[in-house]
């Protein structure tokens, strides 16, 4: 082993298998109609049933996965060069990243063999779609502050509450819910619930992201087997943090915004202001921040495959790829602001979809938080 | 794609840090000087082969003993030795210490000039090599964090040994060994702040527990992680474009790091007892150096999207 930051030959032919996958599987209008209308979209999310089937057939959807499970037992960095291809491409996974990043793994580790039985196979086959029951009214960053209970009734549990926030939810078939089955503030249980059980809906609302991801899921009465809670009744709150922790990597931001400054500056050449020291300096810039967003992912990702505890090095890079894109997104408001009134509609959707990049999976300031008390050391207020 | 160091990497920054616990103290009759070059811990440096390390070893390797050096109070000159002068001039070593003079402003101060001994000037497409010797500079005041000169008198150049065609090579160089230098001083006063204000108690409670503070130090640790690992990357590859977005984002953040650490030594940070500015002030002599960050933004968009006035502007 030796410090280096260059591919292996064998990643290089990973990345170019799943390159040609994107050739072969996508719509030729790919990023002229499906990118711009949003990934969490209806028919995006259908598409990504057979899409990611077509992966799956080519052993490159859960690839990372063991054996055991379907997967090919690689190694964490085809996951992320996974996910830095995908996310490249405007995510044809759809919502099934989650599937094959956490939700997958969650139960390889948590859940009871006839979960596993059950959804395993359908997650590695790539024709299941989910979401994510976490966020409430009341409980985003301080998600132990949820509301929804799961009340047990023999062999059952009664579920009434509400989740928001909640992409993907109007085509999703399981939802990985959690809800309250206790007093304490930490009493919580983790549920696999069909969308389709009686007593679930679904309503959607208007917002700065494009459709798809501003759902609210409302639970009244709805009955689910003690079968379909994963773990020991009040473990959630384990689970979920073991949950989040496979995705602690976080998206690669700076794959998606590089290709993203590529189609402004194609635009500003196409208009003849290309030749404009002040703007090519904030591109410049720009480029830099998401490159040290690359560096200090690729720092977890190391980490994470040699099995090193998890530090605060995975919040460090989610705030400089934070930063990065934001720097981003006001180059655009600044020197291609059509992009958000009939312009551009990659860019548009670039735009929209990070309006909420720093609230999501943890504010920037948790991230902050973190950073400075469990990395740096400093004394909580 | 591997960020840990492999056995001899790693005995290599161990024997640098052992050396340097050893000596990077500020005597006490240096506690007051705005900068304090160690020309015993230079010679056990140059002595002990490890200046050397970007000839034996790798470029790599040779950013790795400039992080560890920067990363002291006391000054030694590392980057131009280590990491500049094999790439200009393989196979080959000059008498150290380097200083590297932008050939534009041959009047002005330069970095390092006082102690160097051989000063490597860029004249665009070549470089010229001139040797100094007692009484060709002057030493001017200064409050940044290392020792400027300027020359007695401009060195004759036609009469200088010239390096045809290491221009380009000098300038990518001087940007790696200025972002790796940049990396060490931000993560050490970073690391300097976080233990000052455990201890700083205002209003009844140390300043570390106020979330103003913390979320600007995590910042400044950002920062300081994101420039190292980029000037290691820029070191390990040996592409122009690299060197050009380490320093770039290392002197686009020069600001924040020299306020934030600052503010948060508060007054004490003012003084020169207190050791915080001979790191900042390191951060702030660096930070328009070789071009600068808009400099160096400008050619990041030349690599990558073609250059326009503004890009031949910025390689000059």
């Amino acid at each position: 082993m030796n410090m280096e930051f260059g591919w292996k030959p064998e990643q290089e032919e990973y990345r170019r298998r799943i390159r040609q996958a994107l050739d072969d599987l996508l719509p030729a209008d790919w990023y002229e109609k499906w990118v711009p209308q949003s990934y969490a979209c209806d028919e995006n999310v259908e598409f990504s049933r057979q899409f990611c089937a077509g992966l799956a057939e080519r052993g490159l959807l859960v690839r990372h996965w063991p054996k055991e499970f379907g997967g090919e037992g690689g190694e964490d960095w085809e996951q992320f060069i996974l996910a830095e291809e995908m996310k490249g491409a405007g995510e044809p996974r759809g919502g099934q990243y989650m599937n094959v990043n956490w939700i997958g793994p969650t139960l390889m580790r948590h859940g009871s063999e006839a979960q596993r039985a059950e959804h395993l196979p359908r997650l590695a086959r790539g024709d299941t779609v989910w979401c994510q029951g976490f966020s409430e009214p009341g409980a985003g960053t301080d998600l132990a502050a949820l509301r929804t209970r799961a009340e047990r009734r023999g062999d059952v549990y009664v579920i009434n509450g509400s989740k928001i926030w909640t992409s993907y939810a109007r085509r999703a078939d399981f939802c990985f819910l959690l809800a309250r089955t206790g007093t304490g503030r930490k009493e919580i249980s983790v549920f696999l619930l069909p969308m389709n059980t009686p007593g679930v809906s679904v309503t959607s609302f208007p917002g700065l992201t494009k459709d798809g991801h501003l759902n609210e899921v409302f639970f009244s009465d709805v009955q689910v087997p003690v079968t379909a809670r994963v773990g020991a009744e009040g473990a959630g709150w384990q689970i979920i943090t073991d949950a989040l922790s496979y995705e602690r990597v976080g998206v690669p931001r700076y794959h998606v915004g590089l290709a993203i400054i590529d189609h402004a500056i194609e635009q500003l050449k196409a208009e003849g202001r290309y030749d404009d020291p002040v703007m090519q300096a904030r591109a410049g810039l720009v480029v830099a921040k998401f490159e040290a967003a690359r560096m200090l992912t690729y720092l977890v990702v190391d980490q994470r495959v040699k099995r090193l505890p998890a530090t605060t090095d995975a919040n460090v890079a989610r705030v400089t790829a934070l930063d990065a894109v934001n720097d981003l997104m006001n180059f655009l408001a600044d020197f291609v602001p059509d992009c958000l009134a009939g312009g551009h509609p990659l860019l548009e959707e670039y735009y929209r979809i990070n309006v909420p990049a720093g609230i999501t999976a943890g504010t920037y300031e948790l991230q902050l938080d973190l950073i400075a008390q469990r990395g740096l050391g400093l004394p909580r207020g | 794609m591997d960020y840990q160091l492999n056995e001899d990497q790693a005995a290599l920054v161990a024997a640098v840090q052992a050396i340097l616990r050893d000596h990077d103290s500020v005597p006490q009759s240096a506690r007051l000087d705005f900068c304090h070059f160690n020309g015993d811990l230079q010679h056990l440096l140059s002595e002990g082969g490890f200046l050397d390390a970007g000839r034996d070893l790798g470029p790599l390797e040779a950013a790795l003993v400039v992080f560890e050096a920067a990363r002291a109070p006391v000054l030694v000159e590392a980057g131009a030795s280590a990491l500049v002068v094999p790439q200009v001039l393989p196979g080959e070593g000059l008498a150290g210490p380097v200083a590297l003079v932008t050939g534009d402003d041959l009047g002005k101060a330069h970095r390092n000039l006082p102690i160097a001994r051989t000063a490597l000037v860029d004249l665009g497409d070549d470089v010229a090599v001139v040797e100094l010797a007692p009484g060709d500079v002057v030493p001017v005041e200064s409050i940044l964090a290392y020792p400027y000169g300027r020359f007695a008198v401009p060195p004759d150049l036609s009469r200088a040994r010239r390096l045809a065609g290491a221009g380009p090579a000098l300038r990518q160089w001087w940007r790696v060994a200025l972002a790796t230098e940049f990396a060490g001083a931000a993560e050490a006063a970073t690391v300097f702040t976080v233990d000052y204000v455990k201890q700083r108690h205002v209003f009844g409670k140390p300043v570390g527990t106020f979330q103003a503070v913390q979320h600007r130090l995590a910042q400044c640790h950002q920062i300081a992680m994101g420039v190292r690992y980029l000037a290691f990357r820029a070191a390990w590859s040996g592409q122009a474009r690299d060197a050009d977005i380490a320093v770039c984002y290392a002197q686009a953040h020069a600001q924040k790091l020299i306020f934030d650490l600052h503010q948060f030594n508060g007054a004490m940070g003012v003084t020169n007892e207190h050791l915080l500015h001979f790191w900042t002030y390191r951060l702030r002599a660096l930070q328009a150096e070789a071009g600068g960050a808009h400099g160096a933004a400008l050619r990041i968009a030349g690599h990558l999207w073609g250059g326009g006035p503004a890009l031949r502007a910025a390689e000059v």
